[in-house]
């Protein structure tokens, strides 16, 4: 049989070896206590030690024999973007309000298209920041000032 | 339910309503923050906050006194629920209101355990708050499972001190008042036993009622329809009286275990700083409605009642802080519990 | 006989004309407010129960039941949708219905699960009717480590939720299972994995972990080919299922309602096994096990009757014991309490009508939301035709802000961002988001009794093969884990000869 190398198996492991490794480390920090008393590192010491081990299996396999799969392009845009609008969102929500919090978030969002024109995502965003505050803060009587202290209302 | 709160309940109705057919309706923005004058306090509505969820006994006893409370005062009173962090998150957004009356805290015993349960604490009770009055006391029970072999609180004692190390005491999680009811009754009783925590009353009563934990303490509302259904085994009730919806129920002063005095006191607070005209205006309104007969007989089925009116004062309500800050700092050091 | 006076008593209180229209407003509600993205079930119900505090115990408690059905529904309606799963029983929904929606077939699946859900639930409001005493003791034997071993159990058969490499499915769900852990420690109170921020002493919110693993990174998906998400919509067929779809929906609805029926009744977690497992029944059983992942009717058929059986059947330590299944149980709980009811086990002999009547609503819920949802089902359909430069932002918005609405924490929104990206990056390497849902779902269940279990039996590891309920369980999740994993090292090892040959 041919050896195939499947990059995105190495990937996909090494990110579960990563988290895994992480979260081992982080639960030395806690008590482990004995089998009659876990303590709270106990748990997730076994789980994250097992994360770390499956990606190593993952990895090896995806060196000797791994699934091909075909990546495909990587909208770096869109990922940057929508990252970026939710990070905004949950920053800002408090700070500016929801009116311009949801505008801008949304405005963002609308970006992540590369089709997309400016004028599309000025009205879409507009017309998603009305219906949000129709349906969460009227219809649904949702605590968060439509504008915040940051704008100085 | 009375108008004001069948009021309350149509427009928030009526606004859900209008989302399902994507209409504005009302927007009211009640409840928002704003100074005005004693003398026309109120003037808008008032926001009792509830630390706890929607349905909750603390939750039910802040809906109960809402309604007569805001007819006395004249006025609307909202009642909101800010959970997390076993009430602290609640306690804290209110102790950084305006101090104007308009944001009123209603919070139960958690309000003295937190700042020896919690190191990081973004307030403290005695400074950051000024005492309305206490409402009510919710009794505790001590109750075993069904076929658990001590009889009578005397028998349970003597029980858990030769049995110390196979003994289970199960409670509702860190900080709850079924813990902290446990962790006084190990020192009441001198004995250090085997905790078994939950996530909720719900988990920890199913496991007693199961038969797969021995015993537990925990309010008369979550404990009194088990007991009255046989479900399983009640020795004691923790409070100086006895409970009328278990009249057969001794105290645990008659069970001969005196030193185990608990109840999930509940209390009203305002902001420190809220002019004394206002916290007085809210305490009278507090006393009017402790006197209905509607909410002693609401209280009553929860298996409560109304504290007598002299304790529904801030000058009492203090008084009793002070004192239970003290108690808990003590139980929950010696016991080496942290809810951080 | 008893039970037909009862049943009558039953339905003359819940046929009074508030009762019934209360109902309705109740479903309607709950739909309503559960297709918002970020919002589940859960969440609606909490949000909605003031509304019920206001009525005769009666008429609230039946809204209240109402609102749970609609929620649930709606909950279902986002992720055949949108693949917007609002908790773990519609991410199951999601693998195969939302496949169905990218092929046009949405309205079908919406039917089936609606179709599929009316018939578990009129089977399992009989058999609450009939059988709830003895069900609710069945339940009570059910201890610690019986429930560290149904958790077990489950967690293997979700293996059966990927359609690729069981190697990473395995993965995923245990690294599910870790991100469990992250809050505050039950046992301790020590705070683990929270950077010392507050907002985090809670866990991750499940909602959000969904948003991201699903919504987020499916989105991301879309948007590396532009061109061709736009073709998906035009080619919606009928709005029905076609005649060989719903025959081979018929075996998939029957055993995913006795099957979630059976466990819902658990009080200790059992309702969120049962649409996974009914997906891995009907993906073992099926001839067409390939199909299981890329829209096939019986994996929306029955994993949707399962939990609709079990959201029944969850009612049954609830009305016969007082005690809580779950959090909307809980709710339930408290709305007892506002209306002056002591739950506990008299509630059935104190009070009849309520009893009764809350039985009797259940299956007028649940013929409600049969009523309200097929003519619906046309308009939820016609939302895909709304344009992807629309939708996709639409999608981001309201999740954020359904999200963050519920407790009002920002870190709720972050975690949409981080399993966002960590889902379309493991999604890309031919990982599978539902089973780290269900690991993630349940890893607090497995950690929480298996320590529980070693407390009570003060540290003594046996009892989890000396308790009976517990060794069956734990023998039943080794003969899955065989039967998984074996059908993998023979098509490797075919592999491997085809390949010598």
């Amino acid at each position: 049989m041919e050896r195939r190398r499947s990059l995105p198996d190495v990937l996909a492991g090494g990110v579960f070896v990563l988290i895994g490794g992480a979260f081992v480390v982080g639960s030395l920090g806690y008590e482990l206590g004995t089998p009659l008393r876990m303590g709270p590192g106990a748990f997730p010491l076994l789980v994250g030690a097992t994360v770390a081990a499956l990606g190593l299996a993952i990895v090896v396999k995806g060196l000797i024999a791994g699934e091909v799969i075909a990546f495909g392009p990587i909208p770096w845009r869109a990922i940057a973007v929508i990252t970026l609008a939710l990070l905004f969102f949950g920053f800002a929500v408090r700070r500016l309000g929801f009116v311009p919090t949801s505008a801008v978030t949304a405005l963002l969002t609308t970006l992540a298209s590369s089709r997309v024109r400016l004028l599309t995502a000025v009205a879409v965003a507009a017309g998603l920041t009305v219906a949000s505050t129709l349906i969460f803060i009227v219809g649904l009587q949702m605590r968060i000032p439509l504008w915040g202290s940051w704008l100085g209302f | 339910m009375g108008t004001t709160s069948r009021y309350r309940a149509a427009t928030r109705m009526s606004a859900a309503l209008s989302l399902v057919a994507l209409v504005a309706a009302c927007s009211g923005n009640g409840g928002a923050t704003g100074r005005g004058g004693t003398d026309d306090y109120p003037g808008r509505n008032i926001t009792f906050v509830v630390p706890f969820s929607a349905g909750g006994p603390t939750d039910t006893v802040t809906r109960m006194i809402a309604e007569p409370m805001a007819a006395q005062l004249g006025g609307k009173i909202v009642v909101r629920n800010v959970e997390g962090a076993g009430g602290t998150v609640g306690a804290g957004e209110v102790a950084q209101a305006e101090p104007d009356g308009l944001t009123v805290l209603m919070h139960h015993i958690g309000m003295s355990t937190a700042p020896a349960l919690y190191e990081k604490l973004g307030y403290q009770p005695l400074k950051d708050f000024e005492t309305v009055g206490l409402v009510t006391e919710v009794p505790m029970t001590v109750v075993g499972r069904k076929d658990f072999a001590p009889a009578t609180l005397a028998d349970l004692v003597a029980y858990v001190k030769a049995n110390a190390n196979k003994v289970t005491l199960a409670n509702a999680g860190i900080g709850a008042a079924s813990h902290l009811c446990g962790l006084l009754f190990q020192t009441a009783v001198g004995v250090k036993l085997q905790e078994v925590p939950y996530q909720g009353t719900g988990p920890a009563l199913t496991d007693l009622v199961g038969g797969q934990v021995d015993f537990m303490c925990d309010q008369t509302t979550n404990t009194s329809g088990q007991i009255s259904a046989g479900k399983v085994k009640a020795y004691a009730v923790t409070t100086p009286q006895r409970v009328k919806s278990l009249p057969d129920l001794p105290t645990t002063a008659e069970a001969g275990l005196p030193q185990l005095q608990v109840s999930v006191w509940h209390g009203l607070y305002v902001p420190a700083g809220t002019p004394p005209e206002v916290v007085r205006k809210l305490s009278e309104a507090l006393k009017v409605a402790l006197a209905e007969p509607r909410v002693i007989e609401q209280m009553a089925k929860l298996g409560t009642a109304p504290v007598p009116p002299e304790a529904a004062t801030p000058q009492a309500h203090r008084t009793k802080l002070e004192e239970q800050l003290g108690t808990w700092a003590k139980v929950i050091a010696d016991a080496g519990v942290k809810a951080s | 006989m008893e039970l037909f006076d009862n049943l009558a008593l039953g339905f003359s209180t819940a046929f009074l004309v508030q009762n019934v229209l209360y109902c309705f407003v109740g479903v309607l509600l709950g739909t309503a407010v559960g297709v918002l993205p970020g919002i589940g079930p859960t969440a609606t119900v909490a949000m909605l129960l003031p509304i019920t505090f206001s009525f005769e115990p009666v008429t609230a408690l039946i809204m209240l039941a109402g609102i749970y059905y609609g929620a649930q529904y709606g909950g279902s309606t986002t992720a055949i949708l949108i693949n917007l799963p609002g908790e773990s029983s519609a991410a199951v929904t999601a693998l195969d219905g939302h496949e169905m929606a990218r092929q046009g077939r949405a309205g079908a699946a919406l039917a089936v699960a609606a179709v599929g859900s009316f018939i578990a639930g009129t089977v399992a409001t009989v058999a609450l009717a009939v059988a709830a005493p003895p069900l609710a003791s069945v339940a009570l034997r059910f201890g610690p480590a019986d429930y560290f071993s149904l958790v077990l159990f489950g967690l293997v058969v979700s293996i059966a939720l990927a359609r690729g490499s069981t190697l990473k499915a395995l993965a995923m769900i245990v690294l599910g299972v870790l991100l469990g852990t992250v809050g505050q420690d039950i046992y301790t109170g020590t705070p683990r994995f929270v950077f010392d921020q507050r907002e985090l002493y809670g866990g991750i919110d499940f909602v959000s972990v969904a948003v991201g693993m699903f919504g987020v990174a499916e989105i991301l998906r879309n948007l590396e080919n532009e061109q061709t998400r736009a073709t998906i919509v035009s080619k919606v067929t009928s709005l029905w299922p076609t005649g060989e779809e719903r025959r081979r929906s018929v075996g998939p609805i029957l055993r995913g309602t006795g099957l979630g029926a059976a466990l819902g009744v658990l009080p200790g977690g059992g309702h969120v096994l049962a649409s996974f497992t009914s997906y891995a029944v009907e993906k073992r059983i099926s001839k067409r096990p390939r199909e299981f992942g890329h829209g096939a009717i019986e994996g929306v058929a029955g994993p949707e009757s399962a939990n609709n059986a079990a959201a029944q059947t969850s009612f049954i330590p609830l009305l016969t014991l007082g005690l809580p299944a779950h959090p909307v149980m809980a709710l339930m709980v408290g709305a007892f309490i506002v209306h002056g009811i002591t739950p506990g086990p008299n509630v059935i002999t104190d009070e009849p009508a309520l009893f009764w009547g809350l039985i009797a609503s259940m299956w007028i819920g649940n013929v409600l939301l049969l009523l309200l949802n097929l003519p619906l089902i046309g308009i939820w359909v016609r939302m895909l035709r709304i344009p992807y430069q629309v939708l996709f932002p639409m999608i981001i918005l309201f999740a954020a802000i359904g999200t963050y609405s519920l407790s009002l924490n920002a870190y709720d929104v972050y975690a949409i961002a981080f399993f966002g990206l960590l889902g379309y990056v493991l999604i890309k390497c031919g990982c599978e988001p539902a089973p780290l849902l269900l690991g993630f779902v349940l890893g607090p269940l497995l950690e929480e009794n298996l320590r529980r279990a070693l407390i009570i039996s003060r540290g003594d590891p046996s009892v989890f093969l000396t308790r009976p309920i517990s060794a069956v369980l734990l023998a039943l999740a080794l003969v899955a884990l065989v039967i998984t994993v074996l059908p993998t090292i023979k098509r490797r090892r075919e592999v491997v000869f085809a390949g010598e040959e």
